[in-house]
């Protein structure tokens, strides 16, 4: 149940080459690797579903191309871009 | 413990009960099932979060229900996590009900697992149970209940199928206090449920909390600041700070993460194993409709348009259909003014209930229309899910001004009126967002200004009224924006939480919970503003009204009976004119067969004498209501009102203000429209203008105004202290006098630097004087 990999950091995101949330297209799902940010809003993500090893797809863009609409735990949930690209996942088909 | 009750020697109890669960789970629904229309909407203590109480009876006992604001989890990072966590922790509660979406039942129940944790009796609600067989979910209620050790009762709120049971369930929870019926506990991963072990035996041994020792224990891990304070007021207390520090080092080196990240992280990690062993996931023949309604009202193309097409209806149904009780309100006003008039002698009393009260009271009244209507329809937008949409929809365009895209709902509804759009600010969550927002919503020109546009700009831009009045808008638009950017950059500043945003099931929503939101918010504006613009209606009444007794130059009494007695002399003349020329035509009539009364000679000199005398008699009545209205200008200059603006005609001079300025200034603090009917009175025209009425254009063009100073008027107009009622509106959303104040001292500011801007460069530069 806990298979943290990923050393831990500062950012909690160590590899600025990782794949971003905010790097899929809509249709695309992906696995989540590690969140970064501060403290309060990996909390907030985490409270809301986001945990680490969770799928997460996403959905759409909104019309003005931010926010982005995702589906995680069997529910619709939205973030902006740039929150988006502080979580890392892994592609998955 | 059960409060006793008289009727505790029958058997019979008060229990109080707390409803607790996610945004979006249904709890309202819920609640309002349980508790009908016995419902109490206040505050919280301190803070601007509602709190609705209700009770209801069940089998001979008293159950009095608290409505718990919806959150994600009791970390106590906003307003609304802080009242939950506080209300649960002092034990306020007997049975805490938690409602769960069990259609998104993993993550409602992260929020499960921490009201298990606090200890408290529980009855765990599967809402939504009919959305979840649509989604293919079959829960296993009873292997559910075993493994959070509490009650499960399915319910569908909307149809009130399982409240029964649930009455029955909360009852029985509710009598077993006494046994202390014990919830089992969150199962951590063996490294963390050492360290808790150690801290536990810790803190029971020193007793240090009053609250559930475990779930202090485990908020010690999670570094909680509120129990850490708790911990350290106690003797001993610095020792298990201690234990809690190297406890956290110890989880943090295994985990490799936040003690708090890794509590969370593991609470999901139980709840998923529980899901494993009660849930079976059908997906086959199932269709998520939302996402299909989805397809089209978020659509890339169609989004926008289908949001603004939304918004114009909601705009045209507020307006609208709000105009058509607004004049029978007003009409009944008119009658009851009338009657009370006919009723009373006329004299102080008279007037300070006629003009006074019912005049200001009144001048609110017929907003009420369009008020109720907008919350009904922000009601229906935001039971139905299509409000957490318009959030997805706009967030691009207000996160410009560091604002949550909920906020631009009230924004657009403050070219309505300011009031309903502040009490709207209620639909965003973050309590930053929504004083930001409050205080720049007074900036969106509001249809009471309307009149006073039209009417100055029909003055002195008859050729472009509608570009200078359309620039307003833009200003408006531009001045919240600007003071939005910098609010944010300033004084709310580092408060804005992360945009995470549910983007709930549509549901359709029932006319019961629509009318009691309605309701709800309705009655706070009739209770809230109606005494404040109370107060304030008096009080502008008495400076109209005082002293009595003025002294006027102009002796008008003598003015109208030299007027009155021309126009006597012309009429005598007139008639006498008419009795020479007739006598004359007599002798010059000849016929036999008709009578000269009857002759077309003698009817065409009588239609000639009618139409002049009716000409002269108009003419006079002009007159003398000229004269009286002038008299009414000279006296309204002596009234306290007149001297106050005389007062300020020095700090608004630079402006290119008079004192008519200033006093039609002062009274549209009251309500803005009424700066229109002010200039109607200080120009003799009489209180029922309308806007292009011509007494009052005329009279501004010749009192010496240029296009300019207009042009500043207008400006002014438009930024300066927002009304009376949004004022209230204002105190009463931020719930503090400071935003209240500085949003008043904020705009006139800004209302006289523009003003003065305008009036000095265009002065500089010669332009429209």
């Amino acid at each position: 149940m806990f298979n943290f990999k990923r050393p831990r950091h500062k950012l909690h995101i160590t590899d600025e080459n990782d794949l971003r949330l905010s790097d899929l297209k809509p249709g695309e799902k992906g696995r989540i690797i590690e969140i970064g940010g501060s403290e309060n809003f990996r909390l907030r993500l985490i409270e809301m579903g986001i945990t680490r090893d969770a799928e997460i797809s996403v959905d759409k863009y909104a019309p003005l191309r931010d926010p982005i609409e995702l589906i995680v735990k069997g529910y619709h949930l939205s973030l902006r871009g740039a929150d988006a690209q502080k979580i890392a996942v892994e592609r998955i088909k | 413990m059960p409060k006793k009750s008289l009727w505790s020697a029958l058997n019979k109890m008060n229990f109080s009960i707390a409803v607790a669960g996610n945004p979006n789970c249904g709890k309202t629904t819920i609640f309002n099932a349980l508790t009908g229309a016995r419902q109490h909407v206040g505050n919280w203590p301190g803070v601007t979060v509602e709190k609705k109480s209700g009770h209801y009876n069940y089998s001979d006992n008293r159950f009095n229900v608290v409505d718990l604001p919806g959150t994600y989890s009791l970390a106590a990072f906003s307003a609304e996590e802080t009242v939950v966590r506080q209300y649960l922790e002092n034990d306020e509660a007997d049975v805490v009900v938690n409602i769960i979406d069990a259609s998104n039942l993993e993550r409602n129940l992260f929020f499960t697992t921490q009201l298990i944790e606090l200890g408290k009796p529980l009855v765990i609600v599967l809402n939504m149970m009919d959305m979840a067989r649509e989604k293919g979910l079959q829960i296993d209620t009873d292997t559910l209940a075993t493994l959070l050790g509490a009650p499960v009762v399915p319910v569908v709120g909307r149809t009130g199928e399982g409240l029964d049971l649930l009455k029955e369930k909360i009852l029985r929870v509710s009598k077993e206090i006494s046994s202390k019926a014990r919830l089992i506990d969150i199962s951590y991963p063996r490294d963390i449920e050492q360290e808790i072990e150690k801290l536990h035996e810790l803190v029971q041994k020193n007793d240090v909390t009053d609250k559930h020792s475990r779930w202090t224990s485990i908020k010690l891990l999670e570094s909680d600041k509120q129990t850490r304070d708790e911990v350290r007021s106690h003797t001993n207390g610095t020792d298990i700070l201690d234990q809690a520090k190297i406890s956290i080092d110890r989880i943090e080196g295994i985990f490799k993460d936040t003690g708090r990240a890794i509590i969370s992280h593991a609470r999901y990690g139980f709840i998923q194993g529980a899901l494993r062993e009660c849930v079976v996931e059908d997906l086959a023949d199932t269709v998520d409709y939302s996402r299909q309604i989805d397809r089209v009202l978020t659509n890339r193309w169609l989004g926008l348009p289908i949001f603004g097409l939304f918004m114009w209806l909601m705009f045209k149904l507020t307006y609208d259909i709000g105009s058509i009780p607004m004049d029978w309100i007003d009409a009944g006003l008119v009658y009851l003014m009338n009657s009370i008039s006919g009723l009373m002698p006329d004299g102080m009393f008279a007037s300070l209930i006629v003009d006074g009260v019912i005049g200001g009271v009144g001048a609110i009244a017929v907003f009420l229309p369009n008020i109720f209507i907008l919350f009904f329809i922000i009601a229906v937008l935001e039971d139905s899910g299509y409000m957490a949409r318009v959030a997805f929809i706009m967030d691009r365009v207000m996160h410009n001004i560091g604002l949550h895209g909920k906020a631009f709902i009230p924004m657009i509804m403050g070219f309505g009126c300011n009031v309903p759009a502040i009490m709207g600010t209620r639909i965003l969550e973050s309590r930053r967002d929504r004083i930001l927002t409050v205080l720049i919503n007074p900036f969106m020109s509001c249809s009471a200004r309307l009149p006073v546009y039209v009417l100055v700009a029909g003055a002195f831009f008859p050729e472009n009224a509608a570009t200078v009045i359309f620039s307003m808008y833009v200003l408006g638009i531009l001045a919240a924006i600007g003071s939005g950017k910098l609010f944010s950059q300033t004084i709310l500043k580092g408060m804005s939480k992360p945009f995470v945003l549910e983007l709930p099931p549509y549901q359709r929503p029932t006319l019961r919970s629509l009318i009691l939101h309605t309701w709800e918010r309705g009655y706070l504006f009739i209770q809230k503003m109606g005494t404040v613009i109370l107060v304030g209606s008096v009080i502008i009444w008495v400076l109209g009204y005082f002293p009595t007794e003025v002294e006027i130059d102009r002796d008008y009494v003598s003015e109208r009976a030299t007027v009155t007695q021309g126009y006597d002399t012309q009429l005598v003349d007139l008639e006498s004119k008419f009795k020479l020329s007739v006598d004359k035509d007599h002798r010059e009539y000849h016929s036999e067969m008709i009578d000269y009364e009857s002759s077309s000679s003698f009817l065409e000199l009588q239609k000639q004498f009618e139409e002049l005398r009716d000409e002269l008699s108009s003419e006079q009545t002009v007159a003398l209501y000229s004269l009286r209205q002038q008299e009414f200008g000279d006296i309204t200059e002596q009234k306290w009102i007149g001297r106050v603006g005389k007062i300020f005609e020095p700090i608004v001079r630079p402006l290119g203000f008079t004192w008519r300025e200033s006093v039609a200034l002062i009274t549209g603090f009251v309500a803005k429209e009424i700066v229109v009917s002010t200039y109607g009175v200080l120009f003799g025209v009489g209180e029922n203008v309308d806007e292009g009425s011509h007494g009052v254009i005329s009279g501004l063009r010749s009192s010496g105004m240029t296009p300019l100073v207009a042009l500043s008027f207008l400006v002014f107009t438009l930024l300066y202290t927002p009304c009376l009622a949004t004022v209230a509106a204002i105190k009463r959303e931020t719930g503090t006098w400071a935003y209240t104040l500085f949003s008043i001292g904020y705009s006139l500011g800004l209302a006289y630097l523009l003003a003065f801007g305008v009036a000095y460069f265009g002065g500089m530069f010669n332009w429209l004087s």
